[in-house]
């Protein structure tokens, strides 16, 4: 019955190894929540800038949703992708990042990672390009034990939310 | 506490000085003790013998202190092991009080050790140890060692016979006692002095490794002795063991001597010692000096472990480690008086073996062996033996006591324990151990990925990690003709064909089959009746009824049987003789050639036969024959003699009847006569004989009864033609009596003639032969993958291959083709393209067969030498082979299966693959229900289906075959009949607790709801801009719409009546559209880089230079030039701002009126009297426009004469749905600009004449003289109209005319009116674009390809024609063009309606017309070029011109005419279809939705540009520079007028037609149109009433009537103006009346059309009160519901 607003855009992404890349995105939520507005996952261009370090998308985010009951609470997981110069797309990263509970606007980081893979693989990845992606994409932002997955540390993901929450106070919860 | 510390530790020090002499008396003491236990033992209590016991059991085991001694030594040689016993002597009193803690907890860990140490020999290790320190002792405490008593001593006796407060507070007064007198003194100096003697021993043992070596040997030596006289002990003392009891007087010393700490060791219990005790305490005590309190504590604490639990208390430890702990064994009583209570008590189970029939329980005492029995047991869990056989004892006993109260059995039949089969879970389950890489974690490595996913893939990319692979076996290729065949060859070949067939016949043989069963069937028959005959009277009538069926049956099947042998040895004969011929043929072209090609040879075997036997059989055969046909015929000649017999009597009865009647008739008239001669005489008399008239009557009717044909007699069967014909039969089908029986049997023993001995010919043909090579292409999803080697063609002509190719497949096979490819020299031709069948999941490698598939090639090949060449004729001689045409054609060995890995996998594409268990399981049972077999591998994988087929099969639970299947699909629970698995799973349980509300309430909330619908952009709620923020704020009704549009999809309603059935298709083209819509809506979402980005071109020198050259231009300011105006995108509107443009220029040829002075008038009114009333100056017309468009309406000033012209621009407001302006709903919106062309008249109403100087009262009216309806799709999509239109007329306007002179001057046009005008939409609205989506299609890549570029070439040259090629059919696929053009018959009953060609033609063209139509644009918006086909067309009764063009079109085609299909651009629609025939010289263009048409050069036709013609076998593109039609040339052979798309380089592949065969036309139902009819008038007439609500409407009914009269006459002129008698007629009955009318004409396609219609002519708007209307309503049906409307409305006035 509750209603959230998520208006905002994703920004770009700074610090990865390479600078051509696209994004892959998508919320997730739990089973109360259902989506009233809005593209609830999608895909920005690529960004392949020529002076910057980092990549701008500038991506639109505008989803509405409501609830009834604050069980999964929306998160946003991304999947970032580098194009490399022969047009071919490989995995540079996977992250994700809660929808703030706070009305407003947020600046959001968030890291990525991605899975480091065998060494057979790297040297396959240095040279050929590809990457290990995860088989069950859930594990992104699942709370299954990850410590057994060797993962590399990439760059960041910026996003730029507004939140607009309606009707929770009705319910006993104050933002 | 430092002085009490160090008080004990003095005391300590003194109690060990005497340690090693106090070692050697003790032993003697203990040896004597011993002695003296052993007696008192024997006397002692039963009790007291464990308490002994335990004593006996803290003597050291030998090997405990062999370790002892091993440490001990060590420590004696190692220093460092020194240090730390000292360590654990004079620490405390070192350390401070703080650490004593530490300390103790130090201790602790020693006193195990020392626990031992002291419980082995009492000590005497310390002694060494103590040597050093007991000199320096002995200086410092002179006191005698002897005195001390240690106090735990006492303390440990003391519990035993006291309670220990009542001891501790007697001591403690004591101890006061004394302490306070003696010792408080002497304290401080003793005190001193201990502290120095501690510093010194603790400098001694710091340098104990300063000790002389004589002193260590010393030591040693003395430890050796100790050891061995421990030895000694220990060996006496195992000898008496358990019996240690010192004697009280041994005790005494004992515990005086050395045991202070040890009291355990001797817990004495006679009173004596603790007398004696009591003693000792006093004289302790005083001993115990200073710190006494201190040490009363201490022995308190002591106390408690003797007394109560804990044996091992931290804070009882000594400082030495002699603890007061002793390890012992745990206490048992085996005493026998124990034992046997045990006995009584506790069950020990044997471990013996049960024998089975103890266990075995009920009458039967044969232990049972299910599994050997064939049933199914299961696996027991496995236990050991000595388990199960004490669980058997144990189950036994309890059963025995159970039994006495009726318990259960825990045995089964088998004499076993019941058990369930294995209670272990057949997969492992265990929580995830971290070695294991979890699934979800699992990390793949991924190619970069270059395109996007593509389902073709198996596995979703082409490198994924499946590995899928079919093999393709190819093994060889037999021709069955091919070019170089010689004609011996074809002949073999024919020969070889026909003996296979031979073969086959004699291996089936079912002549004879037939014939034995033949011969049974008439045994049968006849043993039936002899049966009927033999028991005849026994069967009653049922029974023979029964046996007559029988007798039937059987004699059906001999016939039967009979025909069907003939059949197969006619066959068999002919064959014979073929195969015979055949080979005389081709032995005459071996000789006639001179040499032999071929191997084969046929042999033939006569065997003789006795011809009088054979005779016998042929003449039975032929009598038995003869002799059924004689029966059949007999009994049919019975029953035709029954009919006749039949039929005979009642013909004679009837003679006979007549015959009576005629002489009853005769006698009756002679009767007459006589009485009329007799007068009255008889009259009474005759009165009686008089027969009644009815008997007359009767007589009358009997003689005049038709006759009853007088039967013939049929004819006697007759026997000698059959017979003839059975013997004729007999010779042409069967081996005659006497005839050899001929055997064939072909082998290829044949020599062959060496090439070298051939003719010339035949050696070019064999070199030919030898040359052509043959290899095999295999396509992959139209992807050459693999080929064979190109092998040689043998002089056979047969090849083998025999390679199999191993594909690895990514993608999903789609097809597998086989090329099959001829090498000839250099050419290589193809010879055939074979569909390989993928094959099913369940087909491998392993288990296909090869098949034979047959190659056909029409390849044409003809040959100068000896080969006979392939599609090419040559003669032959031979009976049913004269003059073949033979083509290639040969069969091809191979076959198509997965691949089965090393480990006996399938390698399938997954969807395929099975769970491993699940086929394990059904792998290993092979029975006769086999689910594989039964389900496919696919159905396997589903649980469902197979424990439904468990269920349907009722396989045996019990069958160990299905054990472990049933195991896989085992019930869950208790009920048995559910074998589904359980489908479903839980996630976040624990949701509902936390919710905030129901469900419901978020679906019912209305903002969501709107919200949600918005967002899904369903049409209603698209651009629903705001929606409110409160749900109250919502209105009420906002869903109203919505829901009944969802309730009325769902509702199915019969198409009954007319009206009903327009509704379900339009509500069918609803939902078509609906998915339309929903199909593109996404591709819309799609956006590509030109939606997003619109870049202008980057300026080039070339551009510059033009833009240049503009400067120079010369400005012509008068020459104004329309400018491209800027189209404005759907944000940048403001509602307001959108407006349609309408200029109406001029109107040409308006009606005049006629003179309104002789009331009625009609165009051919009186003359003079208008002459007079022009010259008056009473204007002819009055025109002027009015332009509607939703529902707002706007008109022009009033021009004068009848062609005026206004000059005015109209601007009319448009309001899109919604607001919303982007293309997809704009190119929806179906609402016409109607514009209308009136008549404005001044009717004077002033009542009274004399104020006509000074008042003016006068009434405007305005007379509908035509419409134009221009739909706003049109506009929208073209941008702009622009023309001269026709408009649409009434074909009789009541009270208006021609003006005469123009009708001279033109007389062909006199009855139109036209009006030229420009339409436009201000600000230019972006156009939708059209789909890109490429779609599917069933037409070949080849002709679409050439059409493309066709197309593309054309366009290049004139791009403003319109070229079509190809349109999407309904289901979204490319059609060719060419293919909706075919003949269709139209219905009959139009066709019957003209009685000219041309009238005929006419008529099929209003039929046309009358369907509906409907804009494409409107029904699939974004899909300009939907083309239905003529039956869909039919069906759905709406299509927009392009359908009513190709409908035309193929009723033109039927109708033998000349008739294209012309695209191009006619106004007002825009891009549409037109039809073209030819007619005589000229051609006609026919506007389909019309049913208007045209000639070429009629300047007035709609057509404006020409952009292709086509007719069903080709298209022809206008190349010409002009495309008016009127400006160009139409013979299409004229190449450099016309481009034709099939032509020499690209011929028509002959393209089939898409058309249906025939059109099948519905009658209309004629009551459902006269109720339509009725209803129509009805709600006109309300309308009117409705509209007009102002004044009162009277209703003039006969003028009504005459009307409705005259309607029907309208629709046989097709709209051609009325027919003049009948307006006369109108004209006549209404002199006195001013009526102005006219006829409307419509499609119907719903009612409210037909009332907007009337409502926009304005007849209704008559606003004097003494006016009167009429109305009539005819609808005439045409076939398939096609329905015109006429709609006759009229006002009429009274003249005055």
């Amino acid at each position: 019955m509750a209603e959230l607003h998520i208006i905002g855009q994703i920004v770009g992404a700074s610090e990865f190894p390479e600078s051509s890349l696209f994004c892959k995105w998508g919320i997730h939520t739990g089973g109360a929540w259902k989506t009233l507005a809005g593209l609830r996952d999608g895909q920005t261009q690529v960004d392949n800038p020529v002076s910057h370090d980092s990549a701008y998308w500038a991506h639109p985010i505008d989803i509405h949703l409501t609830t009834k009951g604050l069980q999964g609470w929306p998160k946003i997981h991304f999947q970032v992708w580098h194009q490399d110069s022969h047009g071919r797309s490989e995995l540079y990263g996977y992250g994700f990042c809660h929808v703030p509970t706070s009305p407003g606007m947020h600046e959001i980081v968030c890291p990525t990672w991605r899975p480091s893979g065998s060494f057979q693989e790297q040297v396959s990845q240095f040279f050929l390009g590809g990457s290990p992606q995860l088989k069950n994409h859930d594990l992104i932002y699942s709370g299954a034990d990850r410590y057994r997955l060797s993962t590399i540390a990439m760059g960041k993901v910026h996003l730029r939310l507004g939140v607009i929450l309606r009707n929770f106070d009705k319910f006993g919860i104050e933002c | 506490m430092k002085s009490k510390h160090r008080h004990k530790q003095k005391e300590l020090s003194k109690v060990k000085s005497p340690k090693d002499d106090l070692a050697k008396e003790l032993r003697t003491v203990k040896k004597r003790s011993k002695a003296k236990i052993d007696e008192t033992l024997r006397q002692e209590e039963e009790e007291l013998a464990a308490l002994s016991y335990r004593e006996d059991g803290t003597l050291p085991m030998p090997g405990e202190e062999g370790e002892e001694t091993a440490r001990t030594e060590e420590g004696e040689e190692a220093p460092p092991t020194e240090t730390t016993v000292t360590f654990a002597e004079p620490e405390p009193t070192e350390e401070e009080q703080e650490l004593e803690d530490k300390v103790k907890k130090l201790k602790k860990k020693k006193e195990k050790v020392e626990e031992e140490e002291v419980s082995a020999f009492e000590a005497p290790p310390e002694t060494p140890r103590a040597e050093p320190e007991q000199k320096e002792e002995e200086e410092a405490v002179p006191p005698a060692p002897t005195t001390p008593t240690s106090a735990p001593e006492e303390e440990a006796k003391t519990p035993r016979s006291m309670s220990m407060k009542a001891r501790m507070k007697d001591r403690l007064r004591k101890a006061k006692e004394e302490a306070e007198a003696k010792v408080e003194q002497e304290a401080q100096e003793e005190r001193r002095e201990r502290r120095l003697q501690r510093d010194k021993q603790q400098k001694l043992t710091r340098f104990d490794t300063d000790i002389d070596e004589a002193e260590l040997e010393r030591m040693a030596d003395e430890r050796q002795k100790q050891l061995k006289v421990r030895w000694k002990k220990m060996g006496r003392q195992a000898e008496d063991r358990g019996v240690f009891m010192p004697t009280p007087e041994e005790a005494y010393d004992f515990f005086t001597r050395e045991f202070e700490h040890e009291p355990d060791e001797e817990p004495p219990k006679e009173e004596v010692k603790e007398e004696e005790e009591k003693k000792e305490e006093e004289e302790e005590k005083p001993e115990g000096e200073e710190g006494e309190e201190d040490e009363e504590k201490k022995k308190d604490k002591k106390d408690k472990p003797e007394d109560e639990e804990p044996l091992i208390d931290a804070d009882d430890v000594d400082e030495e480690g002699y603890g007061m702990y002793a390890w012992r064994r745990p206490e048992y009583d085996d005493s026998k008086e124990t034992l046997d209570k045990q006995m009584a008590v506790l069950y020990y189970p044997e471990i013996s073996t049960v024998p089975p029939e103890e266990k075995v329980f009920g009458e039967e005492k044969e232990p049972r062996f299910l599994e050997d029995e064939g049933l199914y047991v299961g696996i027991r869990p496995k236990m050991s033996g000595w388990n199960l056989n004490k669980m058997e004892h144990r189950l036994l006993k309890e059963r025995e006591s159970k039994l006495r109260k009726g318990g259960g059995n825990w045995f089964g039949e088998d004499g076993r324990m019941l058990a369930l089969p294995d209670p272990l879970r057949p997969s492992p389950s265990r929580p995830p151990i971290p070695e294991e890489q979890e699934e979800g974690l699992e990390v793949q490595f991924q190619k970069a990925i270059v395109r996007e996913f593509d389902s073709r893939y198996i596995d979703g990319t082409p490198n994924a990690s499946g590995f899928y692979q079919l093999d393709i076996d190819i093994n060889s290729l037999v021709f069955s003709h091919h070019h170089l065949f010689s004609r011996e060859h074809v002949l073999a070949n024919k020969l070889n064909e026909l003996y296979d067939e031979y073969v086959l016949r004699r291996s089936l043989n079912m002549a004879d089959y037939l014939t034995e069963k033949l011969k049974t069937a008439k045994k049968s028959a006849l043993h039936l009746r002899e049966h009927m005959a033999a028991h005849k009277s026994e069967h009653d009538y049922a029974d023979r009824a029964n046996f007559e069926r029988r007798l039937l049956d059987y004699k059906y099947q001999i016939k039967t049987g009979r025909e069907m042998r003939d059949r197969e040895q006619r066959r068999d004969r002919e064959l014979l003789k073929q195969i015979i011929n055949i080979w005389k043929e081709l032995k005459a072209e071996r000789t006639k050639q001179n040499h032999i090609n071929c191997p084969e040879k046929l042999t033939i075997t006569r065997e003789e036969v006795d011809k009088e036997k054979d005779q016998m059989i042929w003449k039975m055969e032929i009598e038995d024959e003869l002799e059924e046909i004689r029966e059949e015929r007999q009994e049919e000649y019975e029953r035709k003699m029954a009919e006749y017999n039949e039929e005979l009597k009642a013909y004679q009865a009837q003679q006979e009847a007549k015959k009576e009647a005629e002489t009853r008739k005769k006698k009756r008239e002679n009767t007459k006569g006589s009485k009329a001669s007799l007068g009255s005489r008889a009259s009474k008399q005759s009165k009686d004989n008089d027969p009644s008239p009815e008997e007359i009557a009767k007589d009358e009717e009997i003689i005049n009864e038709p006759d009853y044909p007088q039967p013939d007699k049929p004819e006697p069967p007759d026997d000698t033609v059959s017979r003839d014909q059975i013997v004729a039969k007999a010779k042409e089908i069967r081996r005659r009596p006497g005839e050899p029986k001929l055997y064939l049997e072909l082998t290829n023993t044949q020599t062959i003639t060496p090439t070298q001995d051939c003719p010339r010919g035949e050696q070019s043909r064999r070199d030919d032969v030898s040359k052509c090579k043959v290899f095999v292409k295999i396509l992959f999803n139209n992807k050459e993958v693999s080929r064979s080697d190109s092998r040689p063609l043998s002089q056979e002509f047969k090849v083998n291959f025999g390679q199999i190719f191993n594909l690895k497949i990514v993608q999903w096979p789609e097809n597998i083709i086989l090329q099959l490819y001829e090498q000839r020299g250099f050419s290589t031709e193809m010879l055939a393209e074979l569909n390989a069948k993928i094959p099913d999941a369940s087909v491998s490698s392993k288990s296909v067969h090869l098949e034979d598939m047959s190659v056909e090639c029409n390849l044409k090949v003809s040959h100068s030498h000896n080969g006979v060449g392939s599609g090419v004729s040559f003669p032959f001689t031979i009976k049913g082979l004269e003059d073949t045409t033979l083509i290639t054609r040969g069969k091809l060995n191979c076959s198509v299966g997965w691949a089965v890995d090393e480990n006996g996998e399938l390698l399938v594409p997954p969807s395929t693959q099975i769970t491993e268990g699940v086929v394990s399981a059904m792998r290993r049972m092979e029975g006769m229900a086999d689910p594989i077999a039964d389900l496919g591998l696919d159905g396997v994988n589903d649980p469902e289906k197979v424990a439904k087929w468990l269920d349907e099969k009722r396989i045996d639970p019990n069958d160990p075959k299905y054990a472990d299947l049933f195991y896989n699909y085992k019930s869950k629970g208790s009920d048995p009949s559910s074998k589904a698995p359980v489908e479903y799973y839980r996630l976040e349980q624990l949701q509902q607790e936390f919710d905030f509300c129901e469900d419901e309430f978020i679906e019912e909330n209305r903002r969501f709801k709107l919200i949600k619908l918005r967002d899904d952009e369903v049409q209603e709620f698209k651009n629903y801009k705001m929606v409110p923020l409160q749900e109250r704020d919502i209105p009420r009704d906002t869903f109203m719409e919505y829901d009944k549009k969802k309730r009325e999809e769902e509702k199915i309603t019969d198409a009954k009546d007319i009206e009903a059935h327009r509704q379900v298709v339009s509500k069918f083209m609803q939902r078509v559209r609906e998915q339309v819509i929903r199909r593109f809506r996404r591709l819309a979402h799609q956006k590509c880089l030109e939606d997003v980005v619109s870049e202008d071109a980057v300026p080039n020198i070339a551009m510059i230079g033009t833009s240049l050259l503009k400067l120079t231009e010369r400005r012509r300011p008068l020459r104004v030039e329309r400018k491209e105006r800027k189209k404005v995108s759907a944000q940048n509107l403001r509602p307001e701002d959108v407006s349609i443009l309408v200029s109406i220029n001029r109107a040409i040829f308006v009606p005049v009126r006629a003179s309104s002075q002789s009331g009625a008038t009609t165009s051919r009114g009186d003359e003079t009297s208008r002459q007079v009333k022009n010259i008056v100056g009473d204007p002819l017309v009055q025109p002027f426009v009015e332009v509607m468009f939703q529902h707002v309406s706007m008109r022009t000033s009033v021009g004068t004469g009848p062609n005026p012209s206004f000059n005015e621009e109209l601007k009319l407001p448009f309001n899109a749905p919604n607001e919303d302006y982007s293309p997809a709903n704009l190119q929806q919106i179906n609402e016409n600009i109607y514009l209308n062309l009136f008549d404005e008249v001044v009717v004077d109403i002033s009542e009274d004449d004399r104020q006509r100087d000074t008042t003016v009262h006068k009434r405007i009216e305005k007379k509908w003289l035509g419409s134009l309806t221009i739909p706003f799709s049109t506009v929208y999509f073209n941008g702009k109209i622009e023309g001269t239109f026709k408009l649409n007329k009434p074909p009789v306007l009541l009270g208006y005319s021609r003006d005469d002179e123009e009708e001279e001057s033109l007389a062909k046009r006199k009855s139109d009116t036209y009006i030229s005008l420009f339409v436009t939409i201000e600000p230019a609205l972006q156009t939708a674009e059209p789909m890109k989506e490429r779609f599917t299609t069933n037409e070949s890549e080849v002709l679409l390809e050439y059409a493309e570029k066709w197309q593309a070439e054309l366009a290049g040259k004139f791009p403003k024609r319109e070229f079509k090629t190809s349109v999407i059919d309904v289901n979204g696929k490319t059609v060719f063009v060419t293919r909706y053009l075919k003949k269709l018959e139209p219905p009959d009953l139009v066709i019957e309606m003209g009685n000219s060609d041309q009238n005929r033609a006419e008529f099929v063209a209003r039929f046309v017309s009358l369907i509906p139509s409907v804009s494409d644009n409107v029904v699939f918006p974004g899909l300009c070029d939907i083309w239905s086909t003529c039956d869909q067309f039919m069906k759905w009764m709406t299509g927009d011109e392009e359908e009513h063009a190709v409908l035309l079109a193929n009723f033109f085609l039927h109708m033998n005419k000349e008739t294209w299909l012309v695209i191009g651009t006619a106004i007002p629609e825009g891009p549409t279809a037109y039809v073209m025939t030819k007619e005589g010289d000229e051609f006609w263009f026919w506007n389909a939705g019309t049913g208007e048409h045209f000639s070429k050069r009629d300047a007035y036709c709609p057509l404006q540009t020409v952009g292709c013609v086509i007719n069903q076998d080709n298209i022809w593109g206008n190349i010409q520079q002009y495309q008016k039609p009127s400006q160009m040339t139409f013979d299409l052979n004229n190449k450099s007028a016309w481009k034709p798309f099939f032509q020499s380089g690209f011929s028509n592949p002959g393209l089939s037609s898409c058309q249906p065969e025939k059109l099948y036309y519905k009658d209309t139902n004629e009551r459902a149109v006269r109720d339509l009819q009725e209803k129509i008038e009805q709600l006109l007439k309300n309308k009117i009433m409705e509209w007009r609500s102002r004044q009162i409407t009277r209703w003039n009914r006969h003028c009504t009537q005459i009307m409705r009269r005259l309607l029907p006459n309208l629709e046989q002129n097709v709209g051609k103006g009325a027919d003049q008698s009948h307006i006369d007629e109108l004209e006549q009955s209404f002199k006195s009346y001013k009526v102005s009318g006219f006829p409307i004409n419509l499609a119907y396609s719903e009612i409210s059309s037909i009332t907007e219609a009337v409502y926009s002519t304005g007849v209704h708007s008559q606003e004097s009160s003494d006016v009167e209307f009429a109305i009539a309503v005819y609808i005439h049906p045409y076939p398939n519901d096609v329905l015109s409307v006429w709609v006759y409305v009229a006002s009429l006035i009274r003249l005055r």
